[in-house]
C-alpha cells in the first residue's frame, strides 16, 4: 500500500505473484480520508441500528433505548475494535521487510515513523517517554483534523474527540501484533494538534 | 536420484498456538507425528530469539534423522513458520527408492518457501473476516462458538498446498 503522488504504470502480465501483488496496491487519498471521516458517524448509527432492532424485538419502546452515554460507549467500542483489527493487519504487512525489533522503544519508533506515515501521511511530530513504560506521542496537525473547524473551542474539542478513538484502537492493534500490551487515550487541547498516551502493561515473562 | 521435497508446513502463532498443519505425500498420514515434531521446535525458537538480533530466517533447527530436517522462520510479529524437509523427496513412480539421502541443502534454499508462507499469511490478515485474536487459546477456551485454532481459510490453505508442491532445492519464484 502506498499513496504515492506517482501514478503506477500498469504493469503487464495480469495478476502475477503473490509479492507483487502486494506491493502494487494505490489508493486514493481523498478517499482514505472521506473513510477515516466516516467511519465515526457510521459507527454512532450502527450503535443505534443494533439497539433498536433488539429494542423492538424486546418490545421495548425503540426511541428510549441508549442515552447519549451509552450512545458514545458502544461507538467507542466498535471504533477501538475496528481500529485494533487494523492496527494488526498493517504491522504484519509493514514489518516483514524490516530488523527485528530490539526493544519497546523501536517498536514505539516504527509505529511513530512508519504506521504513522503510512496512515497519516506524516511522522509524529514528539515522543516522550518516562522509560518505564509510558510513552506520550504528540502529533502538532493531526490529519483528521486538519480541516475542522468550529466557532467555540470546547464544542469543537468534544466533538472532535470521538475521531481519535479509531487511532486509539489502531495504535493499541499494532503494539499487541509487536507482543506490546497497553492501553491508549488520546485527548486533544487544541485542533489540530492531539496527544495519545501510551501505557504499556509490562508482561509477567519478558 | 531422489531431490528433497517440503514434507510438511507448520505455523505456530505467537502464543505457541498451531495454527495450520500441512502434509505433502508420503508423509500425509503422519498428522501425529508431525505435530509432535513441530511441537519439539518451539524451544529452539524460544531460545533463537534470545539473540534480540537475529534474522527472520532462522535457518536449520534441527534435524531428526538422515531423512527429516526443520528449518525455521520467526516473523517480527513472533508468527513462526516451520518447514520439515524430507530429504529423500517424493516416492518416483517407477522408480525404486535407493534410499539414499540427498545430503547438503543450503539454508537459503528454503527462503523463497518462506517468503511465499509469509505471503500468504499477510494476506490471510488483510481478509477483514479472519480475526487472529480468535485463535489464542484463552479466547477458544471461553468461547463456545470457537472449537479450533486452526486457519480455516480455503485460500492460505491452498497456498499452503501450492508452496510445498512448488518447492525444491533451487526454486526461486514461488
Amino acid at each position: 500500500m502506498s499513496i504515492d503522488s506517482v501514478r503506477p504504470a500498469i504493469t503487464s502480465g495480469g495478476t502475477g505473484s503473490l509479492s507483487s501483488d502486494l506491493q502494487q496496491t494505490y489508493l486514493s487519498s481523498s478517499c482514505f480520508d472521506f473513510l477515516l471521516i466516516e467511519l465515526v458517524p457510521m459507527a454512532y448509527r450502527l450503535a443505534v441500528d443494533v439497539s433498536t432492532s433488539s429494542a423492538v424485538a424486546a418490545g421495548l419502546n425503540p426511541e428510549e433505548v441508549l442515552d447519549e452515554e451509552e450512545r458514545r460507549e458502544a461507538a467507542f467500542y466498535k471504533l477501538d475494535l475496528l481500529g485494533y483489527r487494523v492496527g494488526q493487519g498493517l504491522v504484519e504487512r509493514f514489518s516483514r521487510d524490516r530488523p527485528r525489533f530490539t526493544d519497546g522503544l523501536d517498536a514505539i519508533k516504527f509505529l511513530c515513523k512508519d504506521l504513522w506515515t503510512l496512515v497519516f501521511r506524516k511522522q509524529i511530530d514528539n515522543l516522550k517517554t518516562n522509560h518505564r513504560g509510558v510513552y506520550v506521542l504528540t502529533d502538532n496537525s493531526f490529519r483528521p483534523f486538519s480541516r475542522m473547524s468550529m466557532e467555540s473551542g470546547g464544542l469543537a474539542l468534544q466533538r472532535a474527540q470521538p475521531f481519535l478513538w479509531f487511532p486509539c484502537g489502531l495504535i493499541r492493534g499494532a503494539l499487541s501484533s509487536m507482543n506490546i500490551n497497553a492501553t491508549v487515550q488520546a485527548e486533544t487541547s487544541e485542533l489540530p494538534g492531539a496527544t495519545f498516551q501510551i501505557k504499556t502493561v509490562v508482561n509477567a515473562k519478558s | 536420484m531422489a531431490t528433497p521435497s517440503i514434507a510438511c508446513i507448520g505455523i505456530i502463532g505467537k502464543h505457541n498456538n498451531p495454527l495450520h498443519i500441512s502434509l505433502f505425500p508420503p508423509h500425509s498420514k503422519d498428522r501425529l507425528k508431525f505435530s509432535f515434531l513441530l511441537s519439539s521446535c518451539i524451544d529452539i525458537f524460544e531460545i533463537r530469539a534470545l539473540n534480540k538480533t537475529v534474522d527472520q530466517d532462522l535457518g536449520l533447527l534441527q534435524a531428526v534423522d538422515e531423512r527429516l530436517a526443520m528449518y525455521g522462520w520467526l516473523t517480527n510479529t513472533g508468527i513462526k513458520f516451520i518447514i520439515v524437509v524430507d530429504m529423500e523427496g517424493r516416492p518416483v513412480p517407477g522408480e525404486i527408492s535407493s534410499g539414499t539421502a540427498v545430503t547438503g541443502l543450503r539454508g537459503a534454499d528454503l527462503k523463497p518457501a518462506f517468503r511465499a508462507i509469509q505471503t500468504a499469511y499477510i494476506r490471510l490478515l488483510q481478509n477483514p473476516f479472519y480475526s487472529p485474536d480468535d485463535h489464542t487459546p484463552l479466547e477458544i477456551a471461553n468461547n463456545p462458538l470457537l472449537k479450533s485454532s486452526q486457519i480455516t481459510s480455503k485460500r492460505f490453505i491452498d497456498d499452503m498446498r501450492r508452496i510445498g508442491d512448488a518447492w525444491a532445492p533451487g526454486v526461486t519464484n514461488i
